[in-house]
């Protein structure tokens, strides 16, 4: 195996995952945030300035994440020798940036439901039935069946 | 697109739904004033930052007779009545002041589900029934559990 055919399997593996993983990576980050901006409106009803602020920060930690990690695992060095072994290379990187990809993602989405649930919650009603009703004085209502202590 | 019409637009969204969720703006909460667990309790709940404003009301007082008095339970256990007129009763009242409490919402919808609701509610009513033999607990000189906890 010569140096240059070496050289040449390494560039097509590195140019092949790079662009991949930008690529990957922005169109993520676009899914994310386009689709992300529709819930945090739902979300932050009571402090509307907090939606867009909220999502493009969480778009700006996904990129450094992503690329940071994409960038930091592209060296493929001797794993690269031979037209197979540069396909194994890039078939195991793209995986793995896949995988982080997939991980940081559900990440995102259980961050989005975590910061929903305490929206929700601010306006949900007890968790009790109430056992009777007691409008003013003199004017008590018992509801029937409430002898269990949670209504 | 005009971002101060826009913003106007999210607020009135914003309070029309928080107009329209249907939970209790305030709530009253009749304690046993001559028990020294419940001031206890009621002066650790007035610590607490509250979703809705609470007043206290000792259930043997005045005021309690005269706007509570036809309540069967007023007097043996605890009870919480909101500003509609919806009363919760012992281990429901419990819930129901947690609910209160910005810090502890979420636990009182975890202790009403399935998982937690029979031990909650034997919880709370084995601490209600004892509410007098644990006045110790805070005064060791306190022989019956009416006596002021010197605050």
């Amino acid at each position: 195996m010569s140096f240059d055919a070496t050289a040449q399997n390494l560039v097509t593996v590195y140019g092949v995952y790079a662009s991949a993983s930008v690529g990957l990576t922005v169109w993520l980050a676009r899914t994310l945030s386009k689709n992300g901006e529709v819930f945090l409106d739902d979300v932050f009803v009571d402090n509307p300035r907090m939606a867009p602020a909220v999502n493009r920060l969480l778009v700006v930690g996904f990129y450094l994440l992503n690329l940071g990690y994409a960038f930091v695992t592209l060296k493929a060095g001797a794993d690269a020798l031979t037209p197979v072994q540069a396909m194994e290379t890039l078939a195991a990187k793209l995986g793995a940036l896949l995988l982080s990809l997939g991980v940081i993602h559900f990440g995102n989405l259980y961050l989005f439901h975590r910061i929903r649930r305490r929206a929700q919650i601010r306006l949900a009603p007890p968790p009790v039935r109430p056992q009777m009703h007691h409008p003013e004085p003199g004017n008590a209502q018992v509801y029937s069946g409430s002898q269990g202590a949670f209504g | 697109m005009d971002t101060a019409l826009w913003l106007s637009n999210v607020e009135a969204r914003a309070d029309e739904k928080f107009a329209r969720a249907r939970y209790p703006r305030t709530l009253a909460i009749l304690f046993d004033p001559s028990c020294a667990l419940c001031r206890r309790c009621v002066h650790w709940m007035q610590h607490q930052a509250s979703y809705v404003p609470l007043s206290f009301i000792p259930c043997t007082g005045e005021q309690a007779r005269a706007r509570y008095g036809d309540i069967p339970w007023l007097g043996d256990e605890l009870v919480v009545v909101s500003d509609a007129g919806e009363v919760w009763v012992g281990p429901a009242g419990f819930l129901t002041c947690l609910w209160a409490l910005e810090d502890y919402r979420e636990w009182s919808f975890r202790l009403a589900g399935p998982a937690f609701a029979p031990l909650a509610e034997r919880f709370f009513l084995a601490l209600s029934h004892r509410r007098r033999a644990l006045a110790f607990l805070f005064e060791p000189k306190c022989k019956d559990g009416t006596c002021s906890l010197g605050r």
